[in-house]
């Protein structure tokens, strides 16, 4: 009896902010793309119409699909080549500038991310790389970058580095030791920040809107405009719902392995 | 496995698994639509604006809420009102449709009146958000022109007044392009490739389709619209960006050619001389902004009284004076700035004026079939 009130307070809050906040809303989401649009100011209204799916299945959206998913991609692995050898240091040779390092990293995004965005484009204004492909990958590597580093520091971190000298004492070279000792034991890490990263870089629709130009809109962008404009909110909740299938696929690819990390 | 990251998930607890989770998602599907506010109901059938009668303020106190966008209205437009009246005036200022549309959708904002553009006003009065004017409170509705009485978006003034209008045409750096921007062939100029811009707004998006092609920007031909997408696709290799922000790229230099409201680029052109606009030969679009009052005006006789002294042909006067927008006003007319009056970008001249048709209301298949059109051009 006493365990089963202290697990409702305990989980009670949490429980209702979840149900509130993320269930309730996701479903309305979900009710939403069967609805019909309405170009009034109802935005959604009667019969229930699979047509949202019809348009988002379109071969007309693959491009945008897949540029949705090469951006969130290209995003990661840059997190990830510039986010390890950080993380690794911080990690091995901070010594007690470890959280000040740490901090360093975080600081730059305690400011609004739209600021930095318009910062970058500003600075991108006079080279010509603004509105390409390459602006906005940038934009997001950039936005995304402590969402890699974190869970990779931690993961360095907790790493056995005893581990390592005893691959170098039963004769592997730095490349193997790296490949062999290293990298099993950081992957949780590398999937966790991974996730993290690639996640909100397939949804995100400002870096697209402002750093890129005509031929950079990805499905983040697209459901702003059928939101924004007031076109078509069962158009724009069936992407929401297609874009959230590819994030429920990413999580299933995970794996097993990847199943002790989130 | 030693080291691991390991972040508890919901389900660790056995019994909150993946089958009750979905299971009380369900039920909150449920509870949510249960909720009036987000249910989802029929369309309403046809027009269903609030009903008229007399305008009386439900609340009785010499007030009025008045919510504008930024930089649209002359010093002493509010101060002559409150004199004449001595209603006190609360001023506040939106910056977009959207934004604005979102207070007044919700209906708890306490505005009086509020100034749409002619294409939302439609969605207001589709929507029942604003009430009837009663014209016996409003004597100067006989100062308006024509042209602003017959038109479509609100035929014989019933939901609105005019506050000022202006067109559509393109706004260019005179610096980078000189004078050779007559019309949408601009876009083929060497130094505007991937520095232009067109407006993110279906309808005015699409209009340079339609007039590039020599068809009526207010068509409901479905081939017309599509042969206009085309066009759009095509042209889109040579833009920068589809936005309708576009003061700061103008003004900036990031971008030397923009479809845009002729307020927008006379704004950019006070904070950088060498903008310059012009009404592309093909023809443009006309817009308006127009006073109305919402449904649940608290003080309603209050904003009809302060519609009929906007339409003063002095206080008119002043406005478009301040506000260098075209006015409404035709009994106006003699005292607007002569330099203003002159100006065949702010009054165009008859001829020129047959060209920028207001945007039609084609009715709920057309425009999404105009909706989907821009879809496509944008993702395509």
């Amino acid at each position: 009896m006493r365990t089963a009130l202290r697990r409702v307070l305990v989980l009670g809050p949490a429980s209702l902010w979840l149900a509130v906040f993320f269930l309730a809303p996701m479903a309305l989401v979900a009710q939403y793309s069967f609805a019909t649009r309405d170009l009034g100011i109802l935005r959604v209204v009667l019969p229930w119409t699979t047509q949202a799916y019809r348009s988002v299945l379109d071969p007309a959206f693959l491009p945008i699909f897949g540029r949705t998913v090469l951006y969130a991609g290209l995003t990661t692995v840059i997190c990830l080549l510039l986010g390890f050898p950080l993380a690794w240091f911080i990690a091995r040779h901070g010594g007690r500038w470890r959280l000040v390092l740490l901090a360093a990293v975080l600081i730059p995004f305690w400011s609004s991310f739209l600021a930095r965005i318009y910062a970058w484009k500003a600075l991108l204004d006079e080279t010509g790389f603004l509105f390409t492909d390459g602006a906005v990958i940038l934009g997001l590597s950039y936005g995304f970058l402590p969402f890699m580093v974190l869970p990779l520091y931690v993961a360095c971190e907790r790493m056995d580095y005893r581990q390592v000298e005893a691959s170098y004492d039963l004769g592997h070279g730095r490349l193997s030791t790296f490949w062999h000792v290293v990298l099993p034991g950081v992957a949780p890490g590398v999937l966790a920040g991974s996730l993290l990263v690639f996640v909100p870089a397939a949804g995100d629709f400002v870096t697209p809107k402002l750093l890129g130009g005509v031929d950079q809109s990805t499905f983040g962008s697209v459901i702003d405009d059928q939101f924004r404009g007031g076109n078509n909110w069962p158009l724009g909740s069936a992407m929401a719902v297609v874009l959230l299938g590819l994030v429920v696929i990413v999580l299933i690819v995970r794996g097993k392995r990847g199943e002790d990390v989130l | 496995m030693s080291g691991s990251v390991r972040i508890a998930r919901l389900w660790d607890d056995r019994r909150m698994n993946r089958r009750n989770m979905l299971r009380s998602m369900a039920f909150f599907a449920i509870a949510a639509n249960g909720l009036s506010a987000c249910a989802i109901s029929e369309a309403p059938k046809g027009e269903s604006g609030g009903q008229g009668g007399r305008a009386v303020n439900r609340v009785d106190e010499p007030k009025l809420n008045f919510y504008n966008w930024t930089d649209y209205i002359a010093p002493d437009t509010i101060s002559s009102f409150q004199a004449a009246t001595g209603v006190k005036v609360t001023y506040d200022n939106f910056s977009s449709n959207d934004e604005m549309e979102a207070k007044i959708a919700s209906g708890a904002a306490g505005y009086d009146l509020v100034v749409p553009s002619d294409n939302f006003l439609r969605r207001f009065v589709r929507g029942g958000l604003v009430r009837e004017l009663d014209r016996d409170l409003i004597p100067n509705l006989g100062n308006l022109e024509r042209r602003f009485v017959e038109a479509d978006y609100d035929p014989g003034n019933r939901y609105s007044a005019p506050w000022a209008w202006g067109t559509t045409g393109l706004a260019y750096s005179k610096a980078v392009l000189g004078d050779r921007v007559t019309g949408f062939s601009a876009y083929d100029l060497a130094e505007a490739q991937g520095r232009g811009m067109v407006l993110d707004e279906a309808r005015d998006g699409l209009s340079i389709g339609l007039l590039a092609l020599g068809h009526d920007p207010n068509t409901g031909d479905a081939k017309q619209i599509d042969d206009a997408a085309k066009y759009l696709l095509s042209l889109k290799k040579k833009l920068g960006q589809i936005s309708s922000d576009v003061i700061e790229p103008l003004t900036s230099g990031q971008m030397v050619l923009a479809q845009a409201f002729s307020g927008d680029a006379f704004q950019a052109r006070r904070a950088n001389p060498a903008i310059a606009y012009t009404i592309p030969k093909e023809g443009g679009l006309s817009y308006v902004d127009l006073l109305c009052v919402p449904k649940d005006a608290p003080h309603a006789l209050n904003a009809h009284r302060f519609i009929d002294h906007v339409l003063r042909p002095d206080v008119g006067a002043a406005l478009s004076n301040a506000v260098r927008y075209g006015s409404p006003n035709a009994a106006a007319k003699p005292f607007i700035d002569k330099e203003l009056l002159n100006d065949p970008l702010v009054y165009p001249s008859a001829e020129v004026l047959a060209r920028l048709p207001f945007v039609k209301d084609l009715g709920r298949e057309v425009e999404a079939k105009y909706a989907d059109a821009w879809t496509k051009v944008k993702t395509g």
